[in-house]
């Protein structure tokens, strides 16, 4: 446990002393500002449908999402790799298992972090408007429940190499992956059963009923349960990779 | 306290160690001496337990290292090659990082942590960021992690590479200091070093260990064969020949400047006397008649020259 802790905070540290993560935040928050600024415009203007400004808001983060959690999560496990400091991480008294969740926690942490400076929309909406607590919530709860699959998937992709580009590019197609292509075969399959696997595998899909306030205990199961099953995966390859 | 039982090592088709056997017992300080890519880190990281081996296991106080690798690591201390550090940490804060990661307490971490600055001379630079180090003090904030713990053993690649003279000093110093109390397996390619610092020596060449012994036993065997220089005024043309032919001349060659030649002799010969008189009778001027001490250098070339590392491992050393 202190191994895990220590691994964590270490990893917490260099993330707030990264001028990438900086970087990423900025993004994120300019992303988001222009986002919400366009849809109170838009609702502001009386021809426009309305409707509660935050499930307009949440049904469009994940595009956020996917771009950022593969350049958050690349460094992750690579640039240990790369730099030859593995060598003394990893013969140290720690466990595999250990430095990947300590790592993933830390970057899962930055994440939140970068979701915090939109509680201030939130409060915005609350001043001037009604706002539906109950349904903002269940809308974070849907961003960080996918952002947390999203980021295993890159810790994964970040274990099987020493370069950084490389992790970034394996981590972005696996999330195309679970982002898109389920959801097309989802879409396009003429089976009932492989339409209803598909389903449920369609990492986006449960995203507007989340903005709607409705939190779905299977999503929600399925993505703690590939987030895992990635960490775990992860913690294989760190393994196997010790070879190189 | 350290053995290693039959290590192999292949990557893909390529054998980096080929069975390597040995033993470290307590308190021994044993270096692993080897040209370069003879396979020293790769045994040194699978003594570390960084690389599992193909065959063979390594067991550290009696527990193996990849079966109950956990309790077998924390008797580990470790300066890899490379010593890779995260830059964005002072040194302090570094220490901390490591101690914790060893499953200290907070009031042993700070212990340990202030011995190790002090032993490792880094209390100057304790506040500072790593990244703003030079290549000598990185080595020591290594040197520092690697003692944090208060490890039984102390495994230590190339400690002094890439450093300056100064820092070699200093750096071999503190290596001392450490092995009076440990442990210490450390894995160089200089000799000096080894004959500085350690009671034992492995020799590695091509994956396997061609010899080993106290560093005194290796210079005997290393030597080669006894080198008379003989210069000779005029160069006459004969001369060659004449040396060539006395009893107990193996080689004869011109070296450096005009009637210079290397001699080389058989294994406890002088044959000072025996060119002394050839040159009186032919009537030549002597204007030197050396025998020339095999160096420690002459030791090292002979060791990195990949197609004479093999034989000498024989009795007389024949290269």
């Amino acid at each position: 446990m202190k191994a895990l802790i220590a691994t964590y905070l270490r990893e917490l540290r260099a993330y707030f002393f990264s001028p990438l993560a900086y970087a990423i935040g900025t993004f994120v928050l300019i992303v988001n500002g222009i986002l919400f600024g366009i849809i109170v415009s838009f609702l502001a203007d009386p021809r426009s449908a309305g409707g509660p400004p935050f499930e307009y808001f949440f049904n469009m983060t994940w595009i956020v999402l996917l771009f950022i959690t593969p350049l958050l999560t690349m460094r992750l496990i690579s640039e240990e790799r790369r730099s030859g400091s593995i060598e003394v991480l990893m013969t140290a008294p720690v466990t595999e298992a250990q430095v990947v969740v300590g790592k993933y926690l830390a970057v899962f942490t930055f994440f939140f972090s970068l979701w915090l400076p939109t509680l201030l929309f939130a409060a915005i909406v609350d001043t001037y408007g009604d706002l539906d607590w109950g349904s903002v919530l269940s809308g974070y709860l849907g961003v960080l429940g996918v952002g947390a699959l999203a980021l295993a998937i890159g810790t994964l992709a970040s274990a099987f190499t020493r370069s950084q580009i490389v992790a970034g590019v394996i981590g972005f197609a696996l999330l195309f992956v679970f982002f898109f292509v389920f959801g097309w075969m989802e879409s396009l399959s003429n089976s009932e059963l492989l339409k209803r696997l598909f389903g449920y595998l369609n990492v986006g899909g449960p995203i507007q009923d989340y903005a709607r306030g409705i939190v779905g205990t299977r999503s929600l199961l399925y993505y703690v349960s590939t987030t895992v099953f990635f960490l775990f995966l992860a913690s294989r390859v760190l393994e196997a990779k010790k070879w190189r | 306290m350290i053995e290693a039982q039959s290590l192999s090592r292949k990557y893909g088709d390529f054998t980096a160690v080929d069975g390597v056997s040995f033993a470290v017992d307590e308190g021994e300080i044993v270096g692993i001496l080897g040209p370069n890519g003879a396979g020293k880190t790769t045994t040194i990281r699978m003594i570390t337990g960084f690389l599992p081996p193909t065959s063979g296991r390594v067991m550290v106080g009696g527990k193996d290292l990849f079966e109950d690798p956990i309790p077998a690591r924390r008797q580990i201390g470790y300066l890899p090659e490379n010593v890779a550090l995260y830059t964005e940490m002072r040194v302090g804060e570094y220490l901390a990082y490591r101690a914790a990661l060893e499953g200290m307490s907070r009031a042993d971490a700070r212990k340990a942590i202030a011995d190790a600055v002090e032993r490792c001379l880094l209390s100057e630079v304790a506040h500072q960021i790593i990244g703003t180090l030079s290549k000598g003090y990185r080595q020591r904030v290594g040197l520092a992690t690697a003692i944090l713990h208060q490890p039984d053993v102390l495994v230590l690649d190339e400690p002094t590479v890439g450093l300056d003279p100064k820092q070699i000093v200093a750096i071999r110093e503190l290596i001392r200091e450490l092995g009076e109390s440990r442990t210490l397996l450390l894995s160089t390619h200089i000799l000096p070093e080894v004959e500085l610092l350690c009671n034992r020596v492995l020799i590695i060449d091509r994956g396997r260990i061609i010899d080993q012994g106290t560093p005194d036993r290796l210079r005997e065997r290393w030597r080669g064969n006894p080198v008379l220089r003989v210069t000779i005024k005029g160069a006459p043309a004969e001369a060659p020949e004449a040396l060539a032919g006395l009893a107990g001349v193996l080689t004869c060659e011109p070296e450096g400047e005009e009637g210079g030649f290397r001699v080389e002799c058989q294994t406890d010969v002088d044959l000072r006397e025996a060119v002394f008189r050839l040159a009186v009778a032919r009537g030549w001027v002597l204007l030197e008649l050396a025998e020339r001490k095999a160096s420690l250098e002459d030791i090292f070339v002979r060791l990195t020259t990949r197609d004479l590392a093999v034989e000498p491992a024989m009795e007389g050393g024949a290269a």
